[in-house]
């Protein structure tokens, strides 16, 4: 069974939860990404301490359609450190604000993690044998006097227990002024785009101290600033297109054989506002947090405070599909606001196929919608629901008074429990699901 | 109307927006203006300032103070005067005192970047980006001749403190001015000429005053 079948067809089930259990959260371990490699065999989380941890599935029961391997520690390595940028008196944050896998070329796995700063090209690899009968030197890594020496030998391989290492290849820094917000790994395998609030860059994955500026969208006049870059990424398949999306809800498509510098769109993604749902806090809502192309690369989809939408490459007027996240709490926008609610960055995410699409929410809810079957589910992940194998229960929540048993009122969420990182497998139902410090496993229940 | 800034806290939802339920439309105005201005000072207050954040503050704060401008404020020029060769500047433009706001903390030093931009092909912009890039440093001295054009007097020409009921605000701890940065400073008198009184309004405008004299060196 592939990544088809729809939130109706799929019944889905705990898997696995990673993460300490205790409620009192230590800063540096609240997850800030999650990310599957091409394949879905490896899992990689970033946190605010500035840590990769990345769990690798097992293989050996995938032929067994029974049970889905679990997922399990495979390497952990600090990535970013906290730095100190003296000519403004500023911390640079060691948090990873993204994780981005290179396709895999060789024997070892390369990624891209990124901080608000500085980018880190890391090398995953293994080693499960070492070369063993030095002439000059013992086992234990003495030297051997030469002159005790009667025979030569010829060192050999033996094998030892698996050592995944970490070493970081390449650093691409001192290019971004202000945070890094988005990277993405071009499909010609050579360069990628890093996009800060201003300004987007094109690197070559080889050369770190240049890259080209490809976007700048700071005026001459910064008093004139109205408008900043919120995410950015490649098309899937075609190696001179991306997309930039702003914090007043446009998302700019970007021909990069147009023009050396492409602050010209070559189209312009933008739904007019609806008159009736205009308030104080309209543009704020607008603001887009993430965007992504669909697998197939004709479509891309935007994720703004209240809600996801679809878009037709074809199409710049406005979406071809709307999903509301949580529109019970467009009433709410100013407790949000107030709370600083309101500019939580929720990203979203496709299954394999295009089919479902899947974002965050809050009281440690997410949402699944269903392109195909038109149909929505809303799930939580929690320490109660997380049994091996237990089905999870759809949830609701009631926005007026009149709640219905197992509903959940508006007014009992909990907004500190926010997901804001999901992520999907490249080709099965298996999720990945971020709560504050945890990391939830889900798959589709197998008969 | 006296409000909270909640903090991680797991809160009632309900309390703002019963608040602004009960208010007649302008003061549920005054409610978010007062939260913006709050917000926009706790921005500057952080180690990272977001600037993100604070362009979406800042806007939030101009779609206000241009709506209570066309209803009937004072009817004080948006705008700063210019020479008169200079075109007239549109009226979308952001009242001074929010551009100096906005400008002070969305300034960032752009020396450090290496970045490299391809040759620009025909119809591009001229250098005026690459001298961002190699002399940028404080964005309020690119804008120096916008300035020396300007008497200071009118740059608080349209603020009406009348609008800002002193008792609305909560009394905000001034921060110390952060590092050496002149914009730094600025901003927070800029701040300070928001929301206290007119006694210290004053003595901001004499500080002001000193500042605009090392930027201007006039």
């Amino acid at each position: 069974m592939g990544a088809g079948g729809g939130s109706n067809d799929v019944q889905w089930c705990f898997s696995q939860v990673k993460g300490a259990i205790d409620d009192d959260v230590a800063e540096a371990d609240i997850i800030s990404t999650v990310e599957f490699n091409h394949s879905g065999e490896l899992l990689a989380t970033g946190d605010k301490g500035g840590r990769v941890v990345i769990f690798q599935q097992e293989m050996e029961n995938k032929s067994q359609p029974q049970c889905r391997s679990e997922y399990n520690v495979y390497s952990t390595f600090q990535s970013h450190e906290p730095e100190f940028d003296y000519l403004k008196s500023l911390e640079i944050e060691e948090k990873i604000n993204k994780i981005r896998w290179l396709p895999q070329k060789n024997a070892a796995q390369f990624l891209l993690s990124t901080n608000d700063k500085t980018i880190k090209l890391w090398k995953i690899s293994e080693r499960d044998k070492r070369p063993e009968g030095y002439n000059l030197k013992e086992e234990d890594g003495r030297y051997i006097d030469p002159n005790t020496v009667t025979a030569l030998r010829v060192p050999v391989f033996r094998p030892m227990d698996l050592m995944v290492e970490a070493s970081p290849r390449r650093v691409f820094a001192n290019a971004h002024t202000y945070h890094i917000n988005s990277i993405s790994i071009n499909s010609d395998h050579e360069t990628y785009l890093s996009a800060d609030d201003l300004r987007i860059n094109l690197w070559h994955q080889e050369i770190t101290d240049r890259s080209f500026n490809i976007v700048d969208i700071k005026p001459a006049n910064m008093e004139e600033l109205t408008e900043v870059i919120t995410a950015a990424e490649f098309h899937p398949h075609q190696c001179n297109t991306f997309v930039y999306s702003s914090s007043k809800g446009t998302i700019r498509l970007c021909d990069m054989r147009a023009s050396a510098l492409c602050d010209t769109h070559s189209k312009l993604f933008e739904e007019p506002e609806d008159p009736s749902n205009r308030s104080f806090f309209s543009e704020i809502i607008s603001s887009i947090s993430d965007v992504k192309f669909s697998h197939n690369g004709r479509y891309m989809m935007t994720r703004d405070y209240l809600s996801v939408k679809i878009w037709d490459l074809n199409m710049e007027s406005r979406p071809v599909e709307t999903y509301q996240v949580h529109e019970y709490l467009r009433n709410k926008l100013c407790s949000l606001y107030e709370n600083d609610c309101i500019f939580d960055k929720f990203e979203c995410c496709w299954n394999g196929n295009d089919s479902v699409v899947m974002t965050g929410s809050y009281n440690n809810f997410f949402r699944m919608f269903d392109r195909g079957q038109r149909r929505d589910v809303t799930l939580e992940a929690s320490r109660e629901g997380s049994k091996p194998q237990q089905v999870l229960k759809p949830r609701k929540v009631c926005a007026d008074g009149k709640r219905k048993k197992d509903e959940i009122s508006v007014d009992s969420l909990d907004f500190n429990k926010k997901i804001l990182h999901t992520a999907w497998h490249p080709q099965d139902n298996v999720i990945a699901v971020a709560t504050t410090n945890n990391l939830y496993i889900f798959q589709d229940k197998v008969n | 109307m006296r409000y909270m800034v909640g903090r991680g806290v797991k809160r009632k939802l309900s309390d703002c927006e019963d608040q602004m339920l009960d208010l007649p439309y302008p003061q549920q105005r005054q409610l978010v203006l007062n939260l913006c201005l709050d917000k926009l000072q706790s921005c500057q207050r952080r180690a990272e300032p977001s600037l993100h954040r604070s362009v979406l503050l800042a806007n939030t704060l101009r779609q206000i103070q241009q709506e209570m401008r066309q209803e009937g404020g004072p009817p004080a020029p948006a705008t700063p005067h210019h020479s008169p060769d200079l075109p007239p500047v549109p009226s979308d433009r952001p009242s001074t005192p929010v551009a100096a706001l906005s400008s002070s903390l969305l300034c960032e030093d752009d020396v450090q970047s290496t970045c490299t931009e391809l040759p620009k092909g025909p119809g591009s912009e001229d250098g005026g980006k690459s001298q961002d890039l190699l002399f940028g440093s404080f964005e309020i001295t690119n804008s120096t001749s916008y300035l020396t054009d300007l008497q200071l007097d009118d740059i608080f020409e349209d603020i009406d403190t009348s609008m800002y009921d002193p008792s609305d605000f909560s009394v905000l701890a001034c921060p110390p001015p952060r590092g050496s940065s002149g914009a730094s400073l600025g901003n927070d008198y800029n701040l300070k000429a928001f929301s206290t009184s007119s006694s210290t309004l004053q003595m901001c405008l004499n500080d002001l005053d000193h500042i605009m004299e090392i930027l201007v060196r006039s």
